[in-house]
């Protein structure tokens, strides 16, 4: 086995960075927006910033609007392009082994916060359970990030609509539609600010984060935070290498060595 | 003093001509079946056999200096303009959802068919500010029941009634929401309780009062843990490496 194991292509990198761009300019052309500072997050500044940024208000909501637009299409895109895909990303994500998972969701936290020596010191055992392509605390984030996405984006397109097709009798919805997106755009940020931190600050998962460039992780990274994984992987090596090596036999081919997935 | 546009009316002479409300659908452009302006009446009762008289009272949006339109709009689209005094819209913030027109205790707000977007008396603004001229409503009144300026410039005529008649010019409000109207009438004026109290829809007010404080709270707990994994990297960075050989 290679050092090195395919864990993202080319595809779902663009998308991931894409999504990451969208979601940067989206969230603060629409903090900009909630000019009534008693229902924005951050106060009074914040929109005045913007604005100033912008050039006014109008010139925020325009370009949130285009931005949102091409946040759902770039997504519609992918979805077109790499069906398969994507339904893996959305089986693996949504599968939960209840047992192993939700131990798992409840130590890690600990382990990354009090560390293993005050755990024992508790006596805790440090042992977690193993994970497979993502583990738990990605897919706790996973899960209603791709919820809550289409959410804010069906939501987004009703506020959209509002001042272009829709007529009076619609203002309920498009009223429940601004307070839905506000919700649901808040609780994922407050994820996301989590998924940064674990991404780009955490040291342990640094590899990780370094795939999300390069698509590869090192196979020792695999082994200790994947396992569940590098056991599939190891398994289709084998199955693949034991049928190919009968055809080596014949056509003296090599076996492939990377374990693409998703 | 920043100037504080008003109108005053003297609904005794009002002879309910609707004119006001012809010069304003006009110069206005509005669509068909929406007025920014009204004239209401009081009530009479058929029954009696004294004589009595029917009262009208002009009326349109009051441009309040704490204006609940204001507070039920998420972005300001609609915001009170602290140059000249007036509630106004932007348009082109503004994509008509409708939570002010329920938040105006006068019902001075609608939303227009054609446009899509809420619109309401701004005064004439452009008229006012490109030509000098009064709004339509005022310069077009027969009997000149409505005085319109700048209540807070001593030369002007509306400073000038508003003083001569401070001992019997009221506001209309409802009890339940005092929004302080920059629209005054004498005392004499009636009716006087059709104001309803402000209703924000339920969004707008669960963003306010709950959901804001909220979020806040879920983004400080994020936060929270951010440090606390991090301060824990930071601070046993030298032990981790010390333990990666048993793990």
């Amino acid at each position: 086995m290679n050092n090195k194991i395919l864990r993202h292509n080319t595809s779902d990198i663009i998308l991931h960075w894409f999504n990451a761009l969208c979601w940067f300019l989206l969230l603060i052309t629409g903090l900009g927006l909630l000019g009534n500072h008693r229902i924005n997050p951050l106060g009074k500044w914040f929109p005045a910033m913007m604005e100033s940024l912008c050039g006014g208000a109008e010139c925020l909501l325009t370009v949130h609007e285009i931005i949102g637009l091409i946040w759902i299409g770039g997504f519609l895109l992918y979805f077109l392009l790499n069906f398969q895909s994507a339904l893996g990303f959305l089986r693996e994500i949504f599968t939960i082994h209840p047992r192993r998972d939700l131990t798992w969701m409840l130590k890690k936290p600990l382990q990354l916060t009090l560390g293993n020596k005050t755990m024992r010191r508790l006596g805790l055992n440090t042992q977690l359970p193993p994970q497979g392509f993502y583990n738990m605390g990605q897919k706790a984030f996973a899960q209603p990030a791709v919820i809550l996405g289409v959410i804010i984006a069906i939501t987004g397109i009703i506020m959209f609509l509002s001042d272009k097709v829709l007529t009076a009798e619609y203002t309920t919805l498009v009223v429940w539609s601004i307070g839905i997106h506000y919700v649901a755009v808040g609780l994922v940020t407050a994820g996301l600010i989590i998924h940064i931190f674990m991404a780009a600050i955490n040291i342990e998962e640094r590899p990780a984060f370094y795939s999300m460039f390069s698509g590869y992780v090192p196979v020792e990274h695999v082994r200790q935070h994947n396992p569940l994984w590098y056991e599939e992987i190891a398994q289709e090596e084998q199955d693949q290498s034991s049928t190919l090596n009968t055809q080596d036999a014949k056509l003296g081919m090599q076996a492939p060595t990377t374990g693409d997935r998703i | 003093m920043k100037p504080q546009y008003a109108m005053i009316v003297d609904s005794s002479k009002c002879i309910d001509c609707k004119a006001c409300l012809a010069a304003c659908k006009q110069v206005n452009n509005l669509p068909q079946d929406h007025w920014r302006n009204w004239i209401k009446h009081s009530e009479t009762d058929p029954q009696s056999t004294k004589a009595h008289l029917m009262h009208f009272q002009p009326g349109g949006c009051m441009h309040c200096n704490t204006p609940t339109c204001v507070e039920a709009c998420p972005t300001r689209a609609t915001y009170k303009d602290e140059s000249d005094g007036t509630v106004k819209i932007d348009y082109g913030l503004c994509i008509g959802c409708g939570s002010c027109i329920p938040a105006c205790p006068y019902g001075a707000r609608y939303r227009n068919p054609v446009t899509r977007k809420v619109d309401k008396c701004d005064f004439c603004d452009f008229w006012r500010n490109n030509f000098g001229l009064e709004p339509a409503c005022v310069s077009t009144c027969p009997t000149k029941a409505r005085i319109f300026g700048d209540i807070h410039d001593p030369k002007s005529r509306a400073y000038q009634v508003l003083r001569e008649n401070s001992d019997r010019v009221i506001r209309i409000s409802n009890p339940q929401t005092e929004t302080k109207p920059n629209m005054f009438y004498l005392k004499n004026t009636a009716p006087k309780d059709w104001p309803q109290p402000a209703r924000s829809p339920d969004p707008i007010k669960a963003m306010l009062c709950c959901l804001t404080p909220g979020l806040q709270g879920i983004f400080g707990l994020s936060i929270l843990g951010v440090l606390a994994m991090w301060g824990k990297q930071i601070f046993t960075r030298s032990e981790e490496k010390q333990e990666d050989g048993e793990s």
